[in-house]
């Protein structure tokens, strides 16, 4: 209606006038995203390319040295803490998801009780999740841990086990601690999901004769499907950039078997100073860009159903 | 279709924003706990406090004009608080310091409180950081260009090679810094001659071991040589019930320390006469592979790479180790906290048994260039007054380990008896070559790769080592 009253010019000055009025709403969110977001990101890479010692004084530009450092440092084996990174994120998203799916289906059933139950699935969530893993790391201790000492009294290890003391272990120990700590917010935004599946299409799929399988696979997994979208994809960066579990699970062993590209940036930011970790905090920025990409290419996760 | 765009946009962005901050969350170490200000500490507010008023009164006519020679006599009169600035200067200084025992943010209260009575115009600000991830925290300052005046740390060299130092002599009287034991000073020298940080707590490592352990093994001495070491951790593990023989952390926190002792122990060194850091020499190498061969002759603690020392302290608190290397602070503890447990001191044993092994470690203060004159000066009034005698006397107590000035010694030597052995050793000691602008190279190639000698040969770890410090530069 309005574009066909007024000629196009002034169609133009009223849109900028009314982005003018827009922007004192829009203004703490912009401060917010240019604050948190873009600023620390480009300061990120701006720092990726500039010369800094291991203590902090900054002596020139450094071209793509710190790169070049970054993956190619002595006696980090850089292959196998990309392949980590891989497993890591793989099998942690993986493993929620699918957990969550049927812990989900399981809250959406009306049984007594069930505020309480959904009232604990949410616990882990509210934790630090330093604090969660800080539990594991002591609970898991070879000498005096509770969880080593359970295992032991129940028979299931004859002697304790330094669970947290070689990276091996100590990798799927804080894999295991990731899914743990992943499960509440999946779970929750599957179940809301759930509750968007209409009864009358359940109802009709069973009157054309689709049996339980069916019924999930064909029409409560579509309907699912923004909710798993959205879940996966967080659950991807979360996971991908998680610093805390490994670095308190896996922080004091030495070597670099149990280390994601997120932790190794920790190690070098030590080690070689924050230009070097930089570099590699933007290669870590890369990775993820492109894993969503090809997530987002694959699966397709908002297609209309 | 247009909703699916929008969509994806609008998860792209949330996850861009995660991405961002998920970075950065990792857990903030906490600072050491200011509540526990307990008697001690009040009783050590008490008498400085009071000398220094006095003097403050004395000084305070003369010092306008400081050529006075009455103003000087009065204010050298006090007890130990010595008045070496302008008491009108009027600036602000900060001091960055890692946190020794809980008490210790109220002890440097203490001090400085007791300094604004002598200059009530000089704020001091404060920050205590604990040791874990405290290099982090100096790094953090220095990249905000926020440097602190006065720093507490166990290294000195970086900040030396980044040109950030004034030369510690220049931010202390003759009188304070000849107060320094000469051989603990000397650590502070830097590689081109200049005395760059002042030592201000110092700590020896000795072996101690459960007596009642050894007992039971049938090991009547303490072992002096690798071979005997070997075969007594061996008896003492043979005794089963979870007891380990010796403990040999080589985590995170002190990979640094346990390898030195070996390897000094086989007439071995991280510097040669360049000072190069030759970290993967012969006689290194098979030091290493000495500490291999006791890691998989069932004689050590398992997940000895893994295994910091307060877990070998742990250990032996429990009654669970026969012997490990010590420092002051662990020893305190275990005789507190567990009497049950019965020790002795004996020498770090070495592999021909003859060879002195004590590892020494000082702390330092180094100041910082702040391009500040009147900051500078405060720092220099600041670092006199705390080194003066019952200050710093008690502020070193404080810490838990061994003093550094000649009177604090004496005196230390007194009020802890059972510390002797450590005062004994100081004077022995080897240090680290922490003067060498290598140092922190090593020591952080040495934490993040020493204990993967439990899984690889000497040489691939000390070349591991090399690689890295040698990358870093």
């Amino acid at each position: 209606m309005a574009t066909a009253l007024h000629p196009p010019e002034v169609r133009r000055r009223g849109r900028g006038r009314a982005l003018l009025a827009a922007l004192p709403w829009l203004a703490p969110a912009l401060v917010l995203i240019i604050g948190v977001v873009l600023y620390p990101a480009g300061y990120m890479i701006y720092t990726a390319f500039r010369k800094i010692t291991k203590i902090g004084v900054e002596t020139g530009a450094a071209g793509w040295s710190n790169f070049r450092t970054a993956l190619t440092f002595p006696a980090v084996p850089i292959g196998k803490v990309f392949l980590n990174t891989f497993v890591w994120t793989v099998v942690v998203v993986v493993a929620t998801v699918l957990l969550s799916l049927a812990l989900a289906q399981f809250l959406d059933k009306t049984f007594r009780g069930r505020k309480l139950v959904r009232l604990a699935v949410v616990v882990p969530w509210a934790a630090s999740v330093v604090m969660t893993s800080t539990v594991f790391y002591y609970g898991l201790n070879r000498d005096y841990g509770l969880i080593n000492k359970a295992l032991v009294d129940l028979g299931i290890l004859s002697a304790p086990y330094g669970f947290t003391q070689n990276a091996t272990s100590a990798f799927w120990v804080a894999v295991f601690v990731a899914v743990f700590v992943s499960l509440p917010f999946t779970t929750y935004t599957v179940l809301a999901g759930l509750q968007s599946v209409p009864g009358e299409v359940l109802e009709a799929a069973q009157v054309d004769g689709a049996g339980p399988a069916v019924r999930y696979l064909r029409v409560v997994l579509p309907i699912l499907r923004p909710a798993i979208a959205v879940a996966t994809l967080i659950n991807i960066i979360n996971v991908f950039n998680s610093l805390p579990i490994l670095r308190v699970l896996t922080g004091s062993l030495p070597g670099y078997g149990a280390d994601i590209t997120t932790t190794l940036i920790f190690k070098y930011k030590t080690a070689l100073g924050p230009g070097v970790s930089s570099a590699l905090s933007v290669v870590n920025f890369l990775v993820v860009l492109v894993i969503i990409a090809i997530y987002l290419a694959v699966v397709r996760p908002t297609r209309e159903v | 279709m247009k909703r699916s765009a929008v969509l994806t946009g609008l998860t792209l962005s949330a996850g861009l924003l995660l991405a961002a901050c998920g970075g950065s969350s990792s857990g903030g170490s906490s600072t050491s706990s200011s509540s526990s200000v307990s008697s001690p500490a009040s009783s050590a507010e008490s008498s400085p406090a009071s000398s220094a008023g006095s003097s403050s009164a004395a000084t305070s006519g003369g010092s306008s004009s400081g050529t006075s020679s009455s103003g000087s006599t009065a204010g050298s009169g006090g007890s130990g608080a010595p008045m070496t600035g302008d008491a009108n200067l009027s600036t602000s200084i900060s001091i960055l310091a890692p946190s020794y025992a809980d008490s210790s943010k109220s002890d440097w209260e203490t001090i400085i409180s007791g300094y604004n009575k002598l200059y009530p115009n000089v704020k001091v600000n404060l920050q205590i950081e604990a040791w874990d991830g405290f290099t982090d925290k100096v790094q953090t300052r220095i990249q905000g260009n926020d440097l602190p005046d006065i720093l507490n740390d166990n290294n000195y060299a970086d900040y030396v090679k980044n040109n950030l130092l004034y030369p510690i002599t220049d931010v202390m009287s003759p009188a304070t810094f000849s107060s320094i034991v000469p051989s603990l000073a000397a650590n502070g020298k830097g590689t081109d001659g200049k005395q760059w940080a002042a030592p201000d707590i110092a700590s020896a490592r000795i072996m101690v071991y459960n007596t009642q352990l050894f007992q039971q093994a049938g090991v009547s001495t303490p072992p002096k040589t690798w071979d005997e070491l070997l075969a007594d951790a061996q008896k003492i593990q043979k005794l089963g019930n979870g007891i380990s023989g010796y403990g040999m952390p080589l985590g995170k926190e002190e990979a640094q320390v346990e390898a030195s002792l070996w390897i000094w122990g086989n007439k071995g060194d991280w510097v040669d006469s360049s000072g190069k850091i030759t970290a993967n020499s012969p006689a290194n190498v098979a030091a290493f592979d000495e500490m291999k061969k006791f890691i998989d002759g069932a004689a050590v603690q398992p997940n000895p790479g893994a295994t910091n020392r307060q877990a070998v302290a742990d250990l032996f608190n429990q009654g669970k180790l026969g012997m490990y290397i010590t420092h002051p602070g662990l020893v305190a503890e275990t005789r507190k906290k567990f009497p049950n447990v019965k020790f002795e001191l004996a020498p770090v044993p070495s592999k021909d048994g003859t060879t002195n092994v004590s590892l020494g470690v000082t702390d330092f203060i180094v100041a910082f260039d702040n391009k500040d004159d009147s900051r500078k000066q405060a720092t220099k009034a600041f670092l006199d007054y705390m080194y003066s005698p019952e200050v710093y006397q008690k502020w070193a107590a404080g810490t838990g380990l061994l003093p550094v000035t000649e009177g604090a010694i004496k005196l230390g030597e007194q009020s802890t008896p059972e510390n002797k052995p450590f005062y004994d050793a100081l004077p022995n000691v080897k240090f680290l070559p922490q003067s060498n602008p290598n140092w922190s190279n090593l020591q952080n190639a040495l934490q993040a790769n020493g204990g993967e000698i439990a899984t690889k040969s000497g040489q691939e770890t000390l070349d591991d080592i090399q690689a890295q410090v040698d990358a870093a530069g």
